[in-house]
């Protein structure tokens, strides 16, 4: 007897490719050596609007709570469509930190700079959820970022869960572009809470937590190679 | 002249259609057009086109409020997942692929209909009367407003309502309710197969 997958569970046929990209990359994967580990890797975040840059910010505050050193790094945007390069762009201020975390709003900045990971801040709403779908899809030429999602305001959980689920099946099932899911903020926590509320700094605290432990941040070749 | 305005026995399932359909300026503002005066599923709704492309439902029934809701949710799920196809048949839609709106019309609002449609903002919900206008029939429609706590009663006559504009309004754009794109940043436009893979989650 056959069994039927529904069509959206079903990847496209040259997902078999990508799964052997996927396994050789985590073969040649090394730990961090000495030299990579004092350098500062750079965690680029698209927000959805400038209002959730308060995202940001707190889990600068909490990364550095957790002992990771973190600065919080601004660019000028929006930058056109020329390539450009980011070597040089957090400067002086990240010396001594572990990460920079790099609030961007603009697509045409990420695609110009060229970003090998890239988190995406996705308010819990199905026209959010599709707009963020038309942005990974106008990522997803190559190179194609690695791109985590942190959903913002679901209700609970669940919820959280349906729209990265939705999210994640449709640019598997279309764009052939898996998405990791970094974790959630639930619609009660808000920038009015204040960085020291603990119920917002556990949420904060797994997302942070989740960075680190995937290795989420730009590779070093990434931010050198531009221009 | 004399204005004699009374009201009337109540009308049938197919009496009802035909002055919702003569009313249909009032439930949809101008520019509509009639697609499908009797959709062949359970209440038998009717399909327009709005002036700016959406599908809209209009599921009805005499007396029962409920049924009438229920019905028209059952019938915008089967049109939302045939969107696709709904677009290429009838012109009217200019091919835009809008989410389908919802309007209902009973005699009273349906059980539940104030959180139901804080909820649903593809939603709109009437209760009519039939009245007597000197000697003529004709139909007096109450829309439920979620934004107040009563229901108006201002306009209990046969003068034609505002148009229902807040329903148009809140209806989500192709790009979403998140802010819009910087200039320059053009976002890459969705398949057929896409739109309706995200029509609901």
């Amino acid at each position: 007897m056959t069994t039927q997958l529904s069509p959206v569970w079903q990847r496209r046929p040259a997902s078999s490719d990508r799964l052997a990209r996927i396994s050789a990359r985590f073969l040649s994967d090394t730990p961090d050596t000495a030299d990579n580990a004092d350098s500062c890797r750079t965690i680029p975040f698209l927000l959805d609007n400038p209002g959730q840059s308060w995202v940001t910010h707190d889990l600068c505050r909490v990364l550095g709570q957790r002992g990771h050193k973190a600065v919080l790094c601004h660019l000028d945007e929006p930058w056109n469509s020329q390539q450009r390069d980011l070597s040089g762009e957090p400067g002086t201020r990240t010396e001594g930190s572990q990460y920079c975390l790099l609030p961007v709003t603009s697509l045409e900045t990420v695609r110009a700079a060229r970003f090998d990971h890239l988190v995406l801040l996705v308010p819990a709403s199905l026209s959010a959820v599709r707009t963020a779908y038309r942005r990974i899809k106008a990522l997803s030429e190559e190179p194609r970022p690695e791109i985590g999602i942190v959903v913002v305001g679901p209700r609970d959980q669940h919820a959280a869960w349906r729209y990265f689920r939705k999210l994640a099946v449709g640019s598997l099932r279309y764009l052939d572009m898996p998405l990791l899911n970094l974790g959630f903020l639930p619609e009660d926590v808000t920038p009015e809470h204040g960085p020291v509320n603990h119920h917002r700094k556990n949420f904060l605290a797994r997302i942070s937590e989740r960075l680190v432990r995937s290795g989420f941040y730009l590779s070093a070749t990434d931010r050198s190679a531009q221009g | 002249m004399k204005l004699c305005i009374e009201t009337a026995e109540p009308c049938d399932g197919e009496e009802l259609r035909t002055l919702l359909i003569d009313a249909a300026e009032q439930l949809l503002g101008a520019g509509n057009a009639l697609l499908e005066a009797k959709l062949p599923w359970d209440g038998h709704p009717i399909l327009f086109a709005d002036a700016s492309g959406h599908p809209v439902l209009i599921s009805f029934d005499p007396e029962q409020g409920q049924s009438a809701l229920l019905n028209g949710l059952r019938t915008s799920e089967q049109l939302a997942s045939a969107l696709p196809w709904i677009n290429q048949v009838y012109e009217a839609l200019a091919g835009r692929q809008l989410p389908v709106r919802l309007v209902v019309v009973s005699r009273d609002y349906p059980p539940g209909s104030r959180a139901i449609l804080s909820a649903c903002p593809l939603l709109t919900l009437f209760r009519y009367r039939i009245l007597n206008i000197n000697g003529e029939t004709g139909l007096w429609l109450e829309r439920m407003d979620d934004a107040s706590d009563t229901p108006r009663h201002d306009d209990a006559s046969d003068t034609p309502r505002p148009e229902p504009q807040p329903a148009l309004e809140c209806a989500p754009e192709p790009d979403g309710g998140s802010t819009p794109p910087a200039p320059g940043a053009a976002l890459p436009s969705l398949s057929d197969e896409e739109t309706a893979f995200f029509q609901q989650l």
